[in-house]
């Protein structure tokens, strides 16, 4: 029933009233819901387009990427008593075993082992580094050394792409004639994880990246968040409100936005030509990034403060406590779910961080794991950059096995912010 | 008129079965008390340049509970708030003027403000308990006040803060519970103990009410009689009748003025200013 009942205007004259079933007013009505469904597909089409760009590039990656953690391995079978000699399984036991291992010349005990039962190749069946391997598994059990063995060990780059991917006519060739004589298997690559970077892709690893990453980012976090949470704190709860304290904000929020290969340049001449820090380091590496983050936190964690409801402040206050204690005993404690998400955003961008890094000479071929702060080291993602420069074919596979070892970092380190937001949010 | 005259004879009333005997103790004159707890004189407060408090003189007893009225704005609540220094947080608050607590001026420097506002506790509008246990709540002040040498001594200021806020009876199983939980009735009783617990001398309330039901109101207003005399009190509320209701003095303020201080059965039965009459008959406000 539509109300016809007359209604009045503010001088008393009488009005028609609303009619709400005229023509006029249903198309106002369609014309409403249309707007609601359209922006409503609106949003669902941009979440599932985001949405399918993620899954293309977890395809991609996953993709090219899984086969950087497989490689070929040949059988070889190795005459021991005959290529050494007739060492002894006790002259590779105690102190000496290293040195004795080194006096066997394992290089020429593989390489005749290898002309011995394959002869000679077009192309190299095994890896350069094929013998350490050997060496190893000798230096673990040194009974080998006794007998004859058959010892699987990795094939030579040219060979692993033909196997995966389909290689050149005359590895391909060799493979076959391995395939067909059951000498050819695929094994867990547990040296990508555990190497370092090499010029041979059969035996370039991602550890001595993902140690530097792990302690760049150590000390990006140990400078950047008390910094940045005390920096935060001074300028919301203590500082008076004046034109430094804008001048001070405008320039955090500008400093949040330069580009990060302007705080590269800023490290190098800070940390690399005034006070001679060591070149390549993950400690300069660190305090570069730290600049960079600062800011970042500064801002998350005065919203943060900011956030927290000024009546938990009074009644802190209004009961004798000391303004050190209402910022570490209210403010803080409900404020740092909220700082410890900025940090976490800060921080994952400084691990994707790439440009910086270089300009500090983070980007030196580092075979060798660093063993301290001060020790040359590189980075997931600038290891990331140089791999995917590399001429050689192998290198294509380990880029993308080191964006997925970058990303599972990522992963990890968001995941615990999660734990670590939800161990501190106070539910009200 | 004649309604003017109902209610004020209604509030007259209540101010006067409040009152009971203690209505003889309480002496006629307002300003100058023998022995006053708090005693301003002469105070100004500033915001920046606008004078929010002019030329206000006032003493508060300890055996008596004080309400503040008059309209929104009229700066009851900021001058409630000089008398534990809490407008120290506003940057442009300036205070002018003299305010001793048992003779000691409040606003000088050798004043410590964190001891004094542990001696003046205040209650705020919004109740506002910590996002912590009711233990928590209630512990606090205690323990950033070394008052409690051990546990045992801290449990009993818990309970009996609790008690005297007349909440432990619906608390005492659960003191681990959040304080945020509770209804809001309960929620600013919590607030209560949480300031009785640190022993104060005196006890600001600020609109306490505003934010609860009226059985919730009327447990608040229980709990301000059963506190009359163990504290001196001052309450800010915008309810006349819970003035006459809780009150043994009442101070009218107006524009920033204390317009009349005196006994709560003759404001409100028999009051000297015409502004006073118009604001509790209802004229304006």
């Amino acid at each position: 029933m539509i109300d016809t009942t007359p209604r009045f205007t503010v001088d008393g004259t009488r009005t028609a009233p609303t009619n709400w079933d005229s023509p006029d007013m249903r198309k106002r009505i369609a014309r409403r819901y249309a707007a609601e469904r359209r922006f409503k597909y609106l949003g669902m089409g941009a979440v599932i387009l985001s949405a399918a760009f993620l899954a293309f590039l977890l395809y991609v990656m996953i993709g090219n990427g899984l086969s950087g953690f497989q490689r070929t391995e040949v059988a070889l079978d190795v005459d021991f008593p005959a290529l050494t000699g007739g060492t002894g399984a006790a002259a590779l036991t105690g102190p000496s075993a290293e040195n004795t291992a080194a006096s066997l010349d394992l290089p020429g005990v593989v390489s005749v082992a290898v002309e011995a039962q394959y002869g000679e190749t077009e192309v190299p069946i095994f890896s350069s580094g094929a013998w350490q391997i050997v060496q190893k598994r000798l230096l673990e059990d040194p009974a080998l050394i006794e007998a004859r063995q058959t010892m699987w060990l990795p094939a030579s780059s040219e060979l692993d792409i033909a196997a995966k991917e389909g290689g050149s006519a005359q590895a391909e060739r060799l493979l076959a004639a391995l395939r067909a004589g059951d000498a050819v298997q695929t094994g867990f690559n547990s040296s990508f994880l555990t190497g370092s970077d090499a010029t041979d892709p059969a035996q370039a690893g991602i550890w001595s990246a993902f140690k530097g990453s792990l302690m760049t980012m150590l000390v990006t976090v140990i400078l950047a968040f008390p910094i940045g949470v005390l920096a935060a704190l001074y300028l919301e709860e203590y500082a008076p409100k004046n034109r430094w304290t804008d001048l001070i904000e405008v320039s955090i929020n500008n400093l949040a936005a330069v580009p990060s290969i302007i705080f590269g340049l800023l490290g190098l001449v800070v940390f690399l030509n005034w006070f001679n820090m060591p070149r390549s380091a993950a400690i300069v590496g660190g305090l570069t990034l730290a600049l960079m983050t600062m800011p970042i936190i500064v801002i998350a964690g005065r919203n943060a403060i900011k956030s927290v409801p000024p009546s938990i402040r009074e009644a802190a206050l209004g009961i004798g406590a000391s303004p050190i204690q209402v910022v570490f005993h209210h403010v803080l404690p409900l404020a740092l779910p909220g700082i410890l998400t900025g940090t976490i955003i800060g921080m994952a961008r400084a691990l994707g961080e790439t440009a910086p890094l270089l300009l500090i000479g983070m980007r030196a071929f580092i075979p060798t794991p660093p063993g301290g702060l001060t020790d040359p080291s590189t980075v997931l993602p600038v290891q990331i950059y140089l791999w995917s420069d590399e001429v050689n074919r192998g290198f294509v596979e380990k880029t993308s096995a080191a964006i997925i070892v970058l990303l599972l970092f990522l992963l990890s380190m968001n995941a615990l912010a999660i734990y670590l937001r939800n161990k501190f949010e106070t539910r009200w | 008129m004649t309604d003017d005259n109902r209610r004020n004879e209604q509030l007259a009333r209540i101010a006067r079965n409040n009152m009971g005997e203690a209505a003889a103790d309480v002496p006629s004159e307002p300003i100058g008390l023998a022995d006053p707890k708090i005693s301003a004189r002469g105070v100004n407060v500033f915001y920046g340049a606008k004078q929010a408090i002019k030329d206000v003189s006032i003493d508060v007893g300890m055996d008596n509970v004080v309400a503040f009225i008059g309209p929104s704005g009229c700066g009851k609540s900021t001058f409630l708030r000089t008398l534990n220094r809490m407008n120290d947080t506003i940057p442009i608050a300036r205070v002018e003027g003299d305010i001793r607590l048992d003779g000691e001026d409040i606003y000088s420097p050798k004043m410590d403000v964190v001891q004094l506002r542990a001696r003046v506790g205040m209650v705020f509008q919004k109740p506002n308990p910590f996002p912590k246990s009711i233990y928590d709540n209630v512990a606090y002040g205690p323990r950033i006040h070394g008052l409690a040498s051990g546990k045992a001594e801290l449990d009993e200021i818990v309970e009996r803060s609790l008690q005297r806020a007349g909440l432990w009876n619906e608390v005492s199983d659960r003191l681990s519970d959040s304080g945020t939980a509770l209804s809001g009735g309960q929620q600013q009783r919590l607030c209560i103990a949480r300031a009785i617990a640190v022993d104060p001398e005196v006890i600001l309330m600020d609109e306490p009410c505003s934010a609860l039901d009226p059985i919730a109101t009327a447990k608040i207003e229980e709990l301000i009689h059963a506190l009359r005399g163990q504290y001196a009190i001052v309450i800010v509320t915008h309810n006349m009748q819970q003035a006459a209701r809780v009150s043994q003095r009442t101070a009218f303020f107006h524009l920033g003025t204390l317009v009349e201080y005196g006994k709560t059965s003759e404001i409100f039965t028999n009051p000297r200013e015409e502004k006073t009459k118009d604001y509790i008959t209802g004229r304006y406000g």
